[in-house]
């Protein structure tokens, strides 16, 4: 069944009641439960004022002493999707009860207390009250599948399986049913079906890839361990979310600044950086007080290329919030890719102060020192971040670049072979080992052959034209200038699209090698671009 | 050789209580009391809250039970929270100020008295614990015999060393273990078996009170943030040189590669192999098991052994741990506990170190799920033979219901009792565990031992804003049992001639209780796991069915953590007893195939530039 479909039957369930219990005797406004409105001081502006209107209507409609029962149920079960909406459960779940017990017939209020009392926690209730909503809305696609899912949870997986194949009956096409049931088969250890549901329901949701861990547990258990490892290692945190129209109703009431931001954050981690932005927006018009929007505003305005609009952004979160560390981190960094400066400097500078222990904004200050010429001030930067945080290889390379600079190629040797001993795994600091035993000023230092291994191994795990360019470096300072030739060839191949003034270097070194013997490469000074 | 005079089988044999007496039932008082208060434990850990809600404020708290004077019973240390909002300490004076350390005169001057009371030595021990504390660890890390204790730290850490004389001299720095970074839990283990305690230290997130960030509730009312809202810090391990010192080693062994929101520690042999891996609950991301490898270095496997995320693949909140064997099939499973809405985790050890999640089977998820837990521990606490489960538990995010009535530190929950009915499935009975079980705190650090010698499992539960428990155990002693202390001679500190032979706790070692009939029970001497807290070293097993010996015991086998196996004869009942490593018959190594752990991802070697 299509969740449009659900809540067209649930709507016309409802308005069959309604006739009904409005031609009965108007109830005496009795609260039972009674409900304890919550203080709406704390809230945001926005939520507050729609939690005081749903509260007034309520109250306005007790005051009158004669509406009727329906009317009443109404106004307590939107206020309890109003409290619900904002996690407000104490009062939410009073709201419910008393809108239940005025319009009995209605499935939603039922539903509504279903899903708060699931979201609590308090599996037993959740069950019944779904159950009660299933009397009176039989059939219901989402709510047998939350039933399902709490059955899941209770260790009852025969009943859980029961109650969801009923949802897939009805609804064959439903991805959350074949991927519940089939995590229900894998509870139940029936390995082959649980494979055969969750790839129908990985089929139709691709993008769902938590389906892939449960695959993987799946395969494990049919043997297949080739399967498993492939699903394991496609696994991620997106699901398969029930369709079900009564919560996403009750999602569309929120306001404020909190869900656009919390949809902005989503929307920004799945690289979808123009929906972000506009729920950054959004948050701001709730609130255009909040440094958090801005700031997050500004990070998605950069991915879509408006440096200019992420720069006034943070300003004015600044502006908001000067010494918000954040705010003076992203700006620095924003300005100094631009170009050194001091207004980059001096943002950097005080997100380093405010975050005397946060390793990546020590490298972001020591790298704009070091661009700005700052040579002396950058090494003891990086020192720092490099005592921060020892497996941050883009620091420890930076500071040997920055000694290269310097002209100290043994200090820059001995961090760069410290570098490669503490993190064997750093293909970046394993090349830029490679480039200086290639081609160090100090000839002293070379170091042919294993400048030859060390970039041969990096070659190897990612073949780029930089590591290509190594290898040549490496084969010419050995004296093989033929091996150097193809080498650079390789790499100039690998650039064919590049800018020419990228280029011409490394036609420069070609044309070195093919002249032959002796092609040892001239010092380098820099690392590769 | 200094002498180290934990009562032996003989003193406690005399004062156990006899083995049968009577039905294990519950009192009408509960299976617990708390007794810190009338027991000389007054004491209440502040966070040092006032409204800016910086995130330190609501993960720290915990407790270490150890015995740091070598009389015979558990003293206490726990940790002491600070002011952190600058300029306020003046106006929100926290009492007392820093970490105590409490003595346990049960046993005085060779005499045991009828019941624990603890004196507050802090001054006389020259421990001065102020730093902003979380959590706290022990072990030996000099071997000299002598327990020290670990302070973890919002701040530098304190390593500070047990002088044997009652005092205590603070040597992180010296040591090279003075972590700057947010530490919650470590755990002392000997990674390398070269007979020296290594530490591994879990490191939490990158916080700094000037970067505090703000975060709303879902009602859009300020609240704490959650976890992601920081960077992860990266985790240490710092290898113990056997000189007093350690090198840090997290880079070399491989753990610095991977970063996570370290909350809980312990280490296991989880594969079977004979080394000691590391698994590590990261709070809002997936766990790590370090693998151990040999050559102290490491390989992440989590995800293919099946425990960096719960069954149904979500990476939750993960925060305390308990490794234990409930299952008696030989192997280390785990319990993890996580915020409400999650539920927590059985992860059960399938024998080569993967793992299945059998929460729901069991019947802990629906009991667990209103629940935001932190310590927890396998305990017998009836002495039943079967391990329970206990989780104390704490809200992170402000319970509006409580806030409505006015509690100014509106988190609280109450703990929680799982009892193991056998055939992998639990029942929870915290309702008959009395009031402590009814009594709501914000509870953080859980440390579990025999705090009165009487044969069953005590709790020390620290709650954050709240006053410390001390949830003694009611029930288990009237059920046989027999207590185990494990120890053995390990290399001294070179030219100390007082190190010279001495003996300590071997963490690590492994016992196996064979009995006639029934089901060897697999325990493990320990002091780490839980969340932010030591537990006690000794090994407590429980025999009963009933009110008498479920089955008879056989022999008893240690499997001790430089690989080698002993048996030794049945020890009495009632009584604790102390096994010295070389003084049983020796095993010839298990028959078992060691398993592997499945092999993680390859390093990349590639150039993310």
């Amino acid at each position: 069944m299509s969740p449009r479909r659900a809540l067209r039957l649930l709507a016309l369930a409802a308005a069959l009641v309604l006739p009904l219990s409005a031609a009965a005797p108007a109830a005496p406004p009795v609260e039972d439960p009674p409900v304890h409105h919550p203080d709406l001081a704390p809230l945001e502006a926005g939520v507050a004022e729609q939690l005081a209107a749903g509260r007034r209507r309520l109250s306005d409609l007790l005051a009158g002493g004669a509406a009727p029962p329906a009317a009443l149920a109404d106004a307590y079960g939107e206020l309890g999707m109003l409290y619900h909406a904002y996690s407000l459960a104490e009062p939410a779940e009073a709201c419910y009860a008393n809108a239940a017990r005025l319009a009995p017939a209605d499935p939603r209020w039922e539903h509504y207390l279903g899903a708060l009392l699931q979201e609590a926690g308090r599996l037993d209730e959740a069950a019944a009250a779904y159950q009660r909503a299933l009397a009176r809305a039989p059939g219901d696609v989402a709510a047998l599948l939350h039933l399902g899912e709490i059955r899941r949870r209770q260790g009852r997986p025969d009943e859980a399986a029961a109650v969801l194949r009923q949802a897939l009956a009805a609804d064959p096409a439903s991805p959350a049913a074949k991927a519940l049931l089939g995590q229900t088969s894998l509870d139940r250890r029936d390995f082959r079906a649980a494979a055969d549901l969750l790839e129908a329901a990985l089929a139709q949701v691709p993008a769902a890839d938590r389906l892939h861990y449960l695959l993987a547990q799946a395969y494990r258990g049919l043997g297949d361990g080739r399967r498993a490892a492939e699903h394991l290692a496609r696994a991620g945190q997106v699901g398969v979310r029930p369709a079900d129209p009564l919560l996403d109703a009750l999602a569309a009431l929120r306001t404020g600044e909190r869900v656009p931001l919390a949809r902005g954050k989503t929307a920004f981690q799945a690289g979808r950086f123009a929906e972000a932005a506009q729920q950054f927006r959004l948050a701001l018009a709730a609130r255009p007080a909040s440094v958090e929007a801005r700031i997050d505003l500004a990070a998605c305005l950069v991915q879509l290329g408006d440096t200019a609009g992420a720069a006034a952004q943070l300003r004015a979160a600044l502006a908001l919030d000067p010494a918000n560390a954040t705010a003076h981190l992203d700006l620095g960094t924003l300005l100094a890719a631009a170009a050194p400066s001091d207004e980059a400097r001096a943002h950097l500078a005080a997100a380093v102060e405010a975050l005397p222990r946060d390793a990546a904004a020590r490298r972001a200050y020591a790298h704009l020192l070091r661009e700005s010429g700052r040579l002396e001030a950058a090494l003891g930067e990086y020192a720092r971040a490099v005592e921060l945080d020892p497996a941050d290889d883009v620091a420890r390379l930076e500071e040997a670049e920055t000694l290269v600079r310097l002209g100290r190629y043994r200090p820059a040797w001995e961090r760069l072979e410290d570098g490669v001993r503490s993190l064997p795994a750093s293909g970046l600091l394993a090349h830029g080992l490679a480039r200086l035993l290639a081609a160090c000023p100090d000839p002293a230092l070379r170091d042919g052959a294993r400048a030859r291994d060390l970039a041969a191994t990096v070659w190897a795990a990612r073949p780029t034209p930089e590591h290509a360019e190594t290898l040549a470096l490496a084969e010419a300072e050995l004296g093989h200038c033929a091996e150097a030739a193809r080498w650079e060839r390789a790499a100039i191949d690998a650039l064919d699209s590049a800018p020419a003034d990228r280029q011409a270097p490394l036609r420069a070194r070609l044309a070195g090698y093919e002249r032959g013997a002796p092609c040892r490469p001239t010092a380098l000074t820099s690392g590769p671009p | 050789m200094r002498s180290y005079p934990w009562i032996g089988g003989l003193l406690l044999a005399a004062l156990a209580p006899p083995v049968s007496v009577g039905p294990a039932a519950v009192p009408p008082a509960g299976a617990f009391v708390d007794r810190a208060a009338e027991w000389g434990l007054a004491f209440r850990y502040s966070n040092g809250a006032t409204g800016k809600l910086y995130y330190p404020e609501i993960v720290g708290g915990g407790a270490a039970l150890f015995d740091y004077d070598g009389d015979g019973d558990l003293d206490v240390f726990v940790v002491q929270g600070k002011v952190l909002e600058p300029g306020q300490a003046a106006t929100h004076p926290i009492v007392p100020a820093g970490g105590r350390l409490f003595r346990n005169d049960l046993i005085a001057g060779g005499v045991r008295h009828a019941e624990p009371r603890f004196v507050d030595v802090t001054a006389a021990s020259g421990i001065r614990a102020d730093g902003y504390g979380m959590g706290v660890a022990v072990g030996d890390f000099d071997n000299d015999g002598r327990p020290d204790l670990y302070l973890l730290n919002f701040g530098p850490n304190q390593l500070w060393h047990n002088n044997g004389d009652g005092t205590f001299t603070e040597v992180a720095r010296a040591a090279g273990a003075d972590d700057p970074r947010m530490s919650l839990s470590a755990s002392f283990a000997d990674l390398d078996r070269d007979g020296w305690l290594d530490l591994y230290v879990a490191d939490y997130v990158e916080f700094e009170v000037a970067g505090n960030v703000r975060c709303t509730a879902a009602s859009s009312q300020p609240d704490y943030c959650g976890p992601t809202a920081f960077p992860p810090a990266p985790d240490r391990l710092l290898r113990n040189r056997g000189d007093g010192t350690f090198e840090d080693a997290s880079l070399r062994s491989g753990i610095a590669r991977a970063r996570g929101r370290g909350m809980g520690v312990v280490a296991a042999d989880f594969d079977g192999d004979g080394w000691p891996d590391l698994f590590v609950a990261n709070d809002g991301g997936p766990n790590f098991l370090w693998r151990n490898r040999g050559g102290f270095t490491f390989e992440e496997v989590a995800l293919p052994a099946g425990v960096a995320v719960d069954g149904d693949g979500r990476a939750v909140a993960n925060m305390g741990i308990a490794a234990g064997d409930f299952d008696d099939d030989g192997d280390t499973d785990l319990f993890v506990t996580h915020l409400a809405g999650e539920g927590h985790t059985l992860w059960v050890n399938l024998g080569d170190g993967t793992f299945e999640d059998r929460t729901a089977a069991a019947g802990l998820t629906a009991p667990s799920l209103p629940s935001t837990g932190f310590g927890t521990g396998w305990i017998d606490y009836d002495n039943d033979g079967r391990l329970d489960l206990l989780a104390v538990d704490g809200a992170v995010r402000r319970l509006d219901e409580q806030a409505r009535r006015g509690d100014p530190f509106p988190f609280a929950q109450t703990p929680q009792m799982f009892r193991n009915l056998g055939g992998g499935r639990f029942a929870e009975v915290s309702r008959e565990m009395g009031e402590p079980f009814r009594r709501a705190g914000v509870s953080r650090g859980a440390a579990f031992g025999d705090i009165d010698n009487d044969g069953d499992t005590d709790v020390l539960v620290v709650d954050a804003n709240g006053a410390l428990r001390l949830l003694v155990n009611q029930v288990g002693s009237r059920r046989p049992w027999l207590g185990l202390r494990l120890v053995g001679r390990v290399p001294g500190l070179p030219g100390i001639q007082s190190h010279a032979g001495a003996e300590r706790d071997m963490l690590g070692a492994r016992v196996e209780v064979v009995r006639r009939g029934a089901a060897t029970l697999w325990r493990r001497a320990a002091t780490d796991g839980s969340y932010a807290s030591a537990s006690d070293p000794r090994v407590l097993v429980g025999l009963g069915e009933g009110d008498r010996v479920a089955a008879a015991v056989t022999e008893v086998r240690v499997h001790w953590p430089d690989g080698r196996a002993e048996t030794f004869p049945p020890p009495p009942l009632g009584a604790y007893t102390t096994l010295h490593q070389g003084a049983g018959r020796p095993l010839e190594p298990s028959a078992k195939p060691a398993a592997r752990l499945p092999a993680g991802k390859p390093l990349s070697r590639g150039t993310p530039r």
